[in-house]
């Protein structure tokens, strides 16, 4: 079994094709389904989110051309598509899933939504049966790592967009900013997200003041929130815990003597102003009143690159906590591959013990059943013992990714596929294994 | 046997002001919760500590320096637990557990050379007058370092920059409460200890006690903190004005700490 990875990013491909390639939530499944119909293809998950559409699958035998496949699927011409497309196999796809999981691989390093997505992909896959042993093991891995490194690093704990920055320092001065009131001044779209982003993230209420009083209560409508007049705003602004600026007035609408009137009235309790006008709408004096805090678009834009730039640092940490998570997983997946030869091992020793008691029956029948269990204990024994240095050997084997040895263990021992065949036969065959291989074995275990 | 437990619970300090350092600065969560684990067995360990050794005269005061160091110690650390339960925050155990460390690590060592001889160690009402005293002065330290680190972020948050080194730091609303509960806290419990001391020595004394520097002194820090807790609840005080409040109702602690050396009285006969 082998693990392909196909699949195009923001690196790679332009938003034209990747939206051509995207796939919806709820057709995931169904998709998923489709790329397991595919020929070759055993286990598939696909992840589609506005950054990437990957192809993750485990196959067997010859390449399944997923090219092809994305090709047909979604009527893209072949030459466009493959000049985008990446293709990972084996551990540079595990690699590849650890970093997508992990969001070292997305546009804004660090962000969290990427595991969430990754995770509605497996589940989507789950529901139509794709997600085999293969694919479960690497993709629960995947999602431990990603837990490990988003604990044991600092890669997502500040904010680099205007608003995460915003609703982080509003909650560095409420803390919670359930029940806090925002107030929106002036109604454009930066203000809009950043207004929207504090309200999803547990503000209290909406007040509204715009000169145009259409929007204000469009807006309002949409937010379930209050409107106010524009010029009842020095006199009502001070209700708010919150005030995001956003006029295209030319001269400040904030100025000191607001800000004193507005702290006396709220018994010093803190403001928050995020000024994100241009111009300003909001004296820059007022911040050195205690307890009112004022950020223009400026500072945000500062803070959110000082805090970019503090996550590209913790990604290089992230990218070894990485390193050791693929190499468990590697091991992991090797002494799971060996399963099945210990199990053959054991079955075919214990196979050429009950051949030669059945050899010897007529001998064995004139002995007392006191002395027929020692003879059975002696050779239950005598085979464990045999067993132990090539038991060990395999195990360290597998622990050190050491296929020739395993392989060559394996052929030593190996056991007859058909149940049917006679324990009689079954010690004939291993009489005649080709000494060649039993020594190979055994020079393979005696170095060890 | 109860310094066995209190060196058991010293080391156990020892280990969690080491996690609190690393758990606060580096934002590690395993190290937050040795902090915490830590922490509590030091707690267990000190309060089996201080009820074995008060049990063992069968009295209920410390009888020396080492004694009220310990019992110190132990509110400290239970101030700091209660704050950790109630805000989630661990960031006062980078002074509150040290503190508490250096409290009790004098203590550990021996047993204290000498003792006060006064008969009136005996009385249940001065384990009141004295253990309410010393919770109200954990109580002042905790409101006091709560202003402080509300002044620091403040200042981080004024001057908006990345928070850097400084993120630790707890959200403003957060220490403002906790400045104002242990304010509170400590107001009640200093109201209590000096009402049972005003009871002892009313019984005992007479009024002749109350020429008593230290006894002055303390109903002087009393009222301050009435004021203080009048102008903080009335104005709203928060920052640099609160900051100031607090430090000096804690300065006027500690001269009523130190006056302790100038009352022959307070001293309950020690040499």
């Amino acid at each position: 079994m082998r693990i392909l990875l196909t699949g195009l990013n923001h690196k790679t491909a332009p938003v034209e094709l990747r939206e051509r390639l995207a796939i919806a939530p709820e057709s995931l499944a169904r998709e998923t389904q489709a790329l397991l119909g595919h020929p070759r293809v055993h286990e598939a998950v696909i992840f589609s989110t506005c950054n990437r559409v990957e192809l993750l699958i485990v196959h067997e035998g010859d390449d399944p051309q997923l090219p092809a496949y994305l090709n047909q699927r979604f009527s893209i011409d072949a030459q466009t598509l493959h000049s985008h497309l990446y293709e990972y196999r084996d551990s540079d796809a595990v690699r590849h899933l650890f970093r997508v999981a992990s969001s070292l691989d997305s546009m804004v390093v660090g962000e969290p939504q990427i595991l969430g997505q990754v995770k509605e992909s497996y589940a989507a896959a789950r529901t139509v049966g794709a997600v085999g042993p293969e694919l479960e093991r690497l993709l629960q891995c995947a999602f431990a790592a990603a837990k490990k490194v988003r604990t044991e690093t600092q890669i997502g704990a500040s904010s680099v967009s205007i608003a995460s920055v915003a609703v982080d320092l509003a909650r560095k001065i409420f803390g919670s900013l359930e029940g806090k009131r925002v107030l929106l001044v002036g109604a454009g779209k930066m203000s809009e997200l950043a207004a929207r982003h504090l309200m999803r993230q547990g503000a209290g209420s909406l007040l509204i003041a715009n000169r145009t009083q259409e929007r204000a209560v469009r807006l309002a409508q949409a937010f379930n929130g209050h409107v106010i007049r524009f010029d009842d705003l020095h006199a009502r602004a001070d209700e708010a815990d919150i005030l995001i600026t956003s006029t295209g007035s030319p001269e400040f609408l904030f100025r000191t003597p607001h800000a004193q009137q507005f702290l006396h009235r709220r018994r010093n309790r803190p403001m928050f102003f995020i000024d994100i006008a241009v111009p300003r709408d909001v004296d820059p004096e007022i911040n050195r009143l205690d307890g009112i805090f004022l950020y223009d678009i400026d500072d945000l834009q500062s803070v959110a690159a000082s805090n970019l730039a503090d996550r590209s640092l913790e990604a290089r940490r992230a990218e070894s906590v990485l390193d050791q998570e693929i190499e468990r997983f590697r091991q992991r997946s090797d002494a799971l591959d060996v399963v099945p030869a210990l199990v053959d091992l054991q079955a075919a020793a214990e196979e050429m013990r009950q051949a030669e008691l059945l050899r010897n029956h007529a001998h064995l029948r004139l002995l007392t059943p006191q002395q027929r269990e020692v003879i059975e204990s002696i050779t239950r024994g005598l085979m464990n013992k045999f067993l132990h240095q090539p038991l060990l050997a395999l195990k360290a084997a597998a622990r050190e990714g050491d296929a020739a040895t395993i392989e060559a263990i394996r052929t030593a021992f190996q056991r007859a596929e058909n149940k049917e065949d006679s324990a009689e036969e079954m010690r004939t065959r291993t009489e005649a294994m080709p000494e060649s291989k039993s020594g190979e074995a055994v020079r393979l275990i005696s170095k060890r | 046997m109860f310094l066995l437990w209190l060196r058991v619970a010293v080391v156990l300090y020892g280990v969690a002001s080491v996690s609190a350092l690393v758990a606060v600065f580096g934002h590690r969560a395993r190290w937050q919760r040795a902090c915490l684990g830590s922490a509590i067995l030091a707690w267990f360990f000190h309060v089996v500590s201080a009820t074995e050794m008060l049990a063992l005269d069968h009295r209920w005061i410390p009888t020396g320096m080492h004694e009220v160091q310990s019992i110190l110690a132990l509110l400290i650390s239970t101030v700091f637990l209660l704050i950790a339960w109630r805000y989630r925050t661990l960031s006062f155990g980078i002074f509150g557990l040290p503190l508490a460390f250096l409290l009790a690590v004098v203590p550990s060592l021996g047993l204290d050379k000498y003792t006060f001889g006064s008969p009136l160690i005996r009385s249940e009402w001065l384990f009141v007058h004295i253990t309410a005293l010393l919770a109200a002065y954990a109580a002042l330290l905790f409101s006091l370092a709560a202003s402080l680190l509300y002044l620091i972020q403040e200042r981080r948050l004024k001057s908006k920059r990345s928070p850097g080194f400084l993120d630790w730091l707890p959200p403003l609303a957060t220490m403002n409460q906790i400045a104002h509960t242990t304010l509170v806290l400590g107001f009640c419990c200093m109201t209590l200890g000096l009402f049972a001391g005003s009871l002892i020595a009313q019984e005992r004394y007479g009024s002749a006690y109350f020429a008593d520097p230290k006894i002055w002194l303390s109903f002087l820090m009393w009222g301050l903190y009435v004021i203080m807790l009048f102008v903080h609840r009335s104005k709203g005080l928060r920052g640099l004005r609160a900051v100031y409040l607090s430090s000096l109702v804690f300065l006027a602690m500690l001269t009523v700490w130190a006056a302790n050396v100038f009352s022959s009285v307070h001293r309950f006969g020690a040499p």
